[in-house]
């Protein structure tokens, strides 16, 4: 069984410098040109057991993401980390810096905390790509000064290129679970796995794990009424485990922590303004790139035709406000091209409270046709 | 379970109070009025810069978030909610959102206002909260109509050179689209003038909310929150401006003849989130028979104020408006980092002459609430003031327990009283 804080400490011991970053799309490549080694602090159950520090700060209205981000941060675990690094996304995130330095200071830590923020006008509407390059040169600054290290271009390219490797293996790997060569649920282990893992790792085991299911030697998946999951974290395995007792096949996602963290490969590039202008422009539409949301529609549609499938889950994290706005309009036009639709609200790393769902994810696959 | 009624009626019945209704139905009808001859109508989130509207002859703006408190107010907050809650909007959304959801989709029916004319434009601000741009996405992709996302780099220290001039960028595109979407020509000239009503207006509000310096209070901080209202909708117009410079002269003669909203005022409290909207006629008439008065609101009390400081510090005189539109950006407590909120309110303590705190978690809204649990250990070790955190949702009444908060507020003011007699051993 994965160990993520096992394998960070792994890691850790080698003499890599750790840096905790969030929330979903921070310049990975970037941090890992340094020598440093990024880890996107996000779909972390299976490292932060029980929320006992986040509660003295974080409301229980916060999502999960955020809690368990602020529970590994200021536990013991979290003295794995040398730094963090977070750009602007929701509302409740830009609160998180400066309620994780008051709990560090509480346990008397301290870490550096470097922030970078990332444009969300519409390319269309004003040109922000000066800005952003701005704000690339002084995170390069930054990470320098903090941590002692140098920048290189070579360095840069490698780590871009070892990053779209990693994407396009995902993408394969996605490919496969369609084709019903993996299961679901093991997809979505071995894709969490890899941010806590050092990505020249990830992207051997990424190897490893195509060459064995594209030569059959794991067991098929039954078929099933083909199904698209969405949200920003997967249905945690005992809900996947419901979707496919109900007579469903999960054919392909529209994730946070997978499609829409792979799902766009930028041009390769050593020049890092170049290269996150491009990235954070394209990326792949997301609820929190605010310019990018006006794209999910014809990728949704565009995923679906391609995978057949005939029905959406959209497994809404609790309390995400950036979810739940897009979630109505999204169903309905869905629903107008008779692609059946489900809206669950729940926190996606709770799997105690799943079984209570079973009802409705059984009617669920009963409608669709 | 807490009611829901008109609670603005009595804060009305005095004389500013009737000008200030003038002044809001003035404008609701006059942007209903002047779009339906063709006027080119904006919809905005509270922070926009509505001075630049005034640089066009013909542009109307109109602000969902003050329509909802509004409605709020009125006692159709959660009727709205429940219309967006059945469309599949969920009950954790933000209440001002649901409001101005369920009443745009019923077509501004059961709206105090008649809802608001169909916008051509919507402008919302990610320094406000980024709730907002979701919010006003919806109208932008269920009409058609298109929307322009202000990005402000979010303010945890002073705002820094090349982010103002982003922000400076961000507004001059503002123009040209609207320049281009309503065929009509930008005078910066007057949107200057604008702004030199603005300003003058907040620095007038300023002076009304430093009644409270006065012992007893000349106010309670739901005056201020009723009073805000213009500050939001009717920014730029001269009439703004001398609103308030005569409610702050009519408060400061109450106060010179003693008239005071709680008279036995024993416990001066400072709030810490939006106005109860639901609350104000109830919840102040409570305190009062408690003796206490919250007189003072990190929501309303830093308007003016930058990055932190309570003094009014941004006076428009001349000098180009959009750099001091862009300056002011951070000029209300919503786009305030914790260091920044603990700044202001620990000047606001002694400015006030504070006893006690109350921080009013609101699962509504995260920009403001989600800090609020360092911020009062923060607030109460340091300044040694105590402090109590209630749950009220500001717009949906059905997310507030009166008892459950009088409760609170009553342990709060018996600690006072301890603290009192402790510091008389
Ligand atoms: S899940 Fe939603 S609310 Fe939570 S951190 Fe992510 S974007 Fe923010
Ligand atoms: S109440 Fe809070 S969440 Fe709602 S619109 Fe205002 S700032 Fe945003």
């Amino acid at each position: 069984m994965f160990d993520m804080v096992e394998s960070v400490k792994r890691a850790k011991g080698k003499g890599t410098k750790v840096i905790g970053c969030f929330p979903l799309y921070p310049p990975l490549e970037l941090i890992h040109s340094f020598g440093l080694l990024p880890v996107v602090l996000w779909d972390m159950k299976e490292g932060v057991g029980i929320l006992k520090e986040s509660d003295r700060h974080l409301q229980s209205f916060t999502c999960s993401v955020a809690r368990r981000l602020m529970e590994f941060v200021i536990s013991e675990e979290g003295s794995l980390l040398d730094g963090l690094m977070m750009y602007n996304a929701c509302d409740t995130l830009r609160n998180m810096p400066e309620i994780i330095n008051r709990g560090l200071k509480e346990k008397g830590r301290t870490l550096p905390l470097l922030k970078l923020h990332v444009p969300m006008v519409s390319p269309n509407q004003t040109n922000a790509t000066g800005y952003l390059a701005d704000r690339i040169r002084e995170m390069i600054a930054e990470i320098e000064s903090t941590f002692g290290v140098r920048f290189s271009l070579e360095r840069f390219l490698a780590s871009v290129r070892l990053y779209n490797k990693i994407r396009k293996l995902c993408q394969e790997m996605e490919d496969l679970v369609a084709a019903g060569k993996m299961s679901y649920m093991d997809f979505s282990r071995r894709i969490r796995n890899g941010y806590f893992i050092v990505p020249e790792d990830q992207l051997s085991e990424l190897e490893n794990a195509l060459k064995e299911a594209q030569s059959g030697s794991t067991k098929n998946i039954p078929d099933g009424k083909k199904i698209i999951v969405s949200g920003i974290l997967p249905p945690p395995d005992a809900l996947c485990a419901v979707i496919e007792q109900s007579g469903m096949k999960v054919a392909g996602n529209d994730v946070s922590s997978q499609a829409r963290s792979y799902g766009y490969i930028p041009k390769e590039t050593d020049d890092p303004a170049a290269y996150y202008a491009d990235f954070y422009r394209n990326h792949y539409p997301c609820t929190t790139i605010l310019y990018s949301s006006d794209d999910r529609l014809k990728a949704l549609n565009a995923l679906i035709e391609k995978r057949g499938a005939r029905g959406l889950i959209i497994v809404g994290e609790k309390f995400c406000e950036y979810e739940y706005l897009e979630m109505p309009f999204i169903i309905k036009m869905l629903e107008q091209k008779n692609i059946t639709t489900l809206q669950l609200e729940i926190a996606t790393d709770d799997d105690d409270n799943v079984e209570a769902l079973r009802t409705r994810i059984e009617a669920f696959s009963e409608l669709i046709r | 379970m807490a009611d829901e009624k008109d609670d603005t009626r009595e804060l009305m019945k005095t004389a500013s109070g009737k000008r200030l209704t003038q002044i809001l139905t003035e404008d609701y009808l006059n942007v209903h009025r002047k779009a339906s001859e063709g006027a080119f109508v904006v919809w905005v989130a509270i922070v926009v810069p509505v001075e630049l509207f005034k640089g066009f002859d013909n542009v109307v703006f109109a602000v969902p978030e003050s329509h909802a408190a509004l409605s709020a107010a009125k006692g159709v907050g959660m009727l709205q909610c429940e219309k967006a809650e059945h469309s599949g909007y969920s009950m954790d959304i933000c209440s001002y959102a649901r409001i101005d959801i369920g009443t745009m989709m019923s077509g501004g029916k059961d709206s105090p206002t008649f809802g608001l004319p169909r916008p051509h434009l919507l402008v919302s601000d990610n320094n406000n909260c980024s709730l907002l741009v979701k919010w006003f996405d919806i109208y932008h992709r269920e009409w058609d109509v298109p929307h322009f996302i202000l990005d402000v780099p979010f303010c945890y220290e002073m705002q820094k050179e090349t982010d103002l001039r982003y922000i400076v960028t961000q507004f001059k595109d503002l123009i040209k689209t609207i320049e281009t979407l309503s065929g009509q020509k930008f005078n910066i000239d007057q949107a200057k003038e604008a702004l030199k009503n603005s300003s003058e207006a907040a620095k007038q509000y300023k002076r009304f909310i430093d009644c409270a310096v006065h012992r007893p209070s000349g106010i309670t901080a739901f005056d201020s929150f009723v009073q805000m209202a213009p500050l939001l909708t009717s920014r730029g117009r001269p009439e703004v401006a001398e609103h308030f410079r005569l409610l702050a002269d009519e408060t400061e003669e109450r106060i010179k003849n003693s008239q005071f909203p709680v008279p036995n005022e024993k416990y001066r409290l400072l709030w810490d989130s939006i106005a109860p909207w639901h609350q104000l006629r109830k919840m102040s008439t409570r305190l009062a028979g408690l003796d206490a008065n919250i007189i003072a609101a990190s929501y309303t009390s830093c308007l003016g104020g930058i990055e932190g400081s309570y003094e009014f510090i941004q006076e428009y005189r001349e000098g180009d408006p959009l750099e001091s539109l862009a300056r002011i950006q951070n000029f209300s407590v919503c786009p305030y980092g914790m260091d920044l909120r603990f700044k202001a309110m620990s000047w606001a303590a002694s400015h006030y002459g504070i006893d006690g705190f109350v921080f009013a978690s609101n699962r509504s809204c995260k920009v403001y609430s989600v800090m609020q649990m360092d911020l009062q250990k923060w607030i109460t070790e340091d300044l040694g003031i105590p402090s109590i955190m209630i749950d009220v949702d500001h717009a949906d009444v059905r997310k507030y327990n009166e008892e459950s908060a009088f409760l609170r507020i009553e342990a709060l003011l018996e600690s006072i009283d301890a603290g009192r007699a402790r510091a008389k051993i």
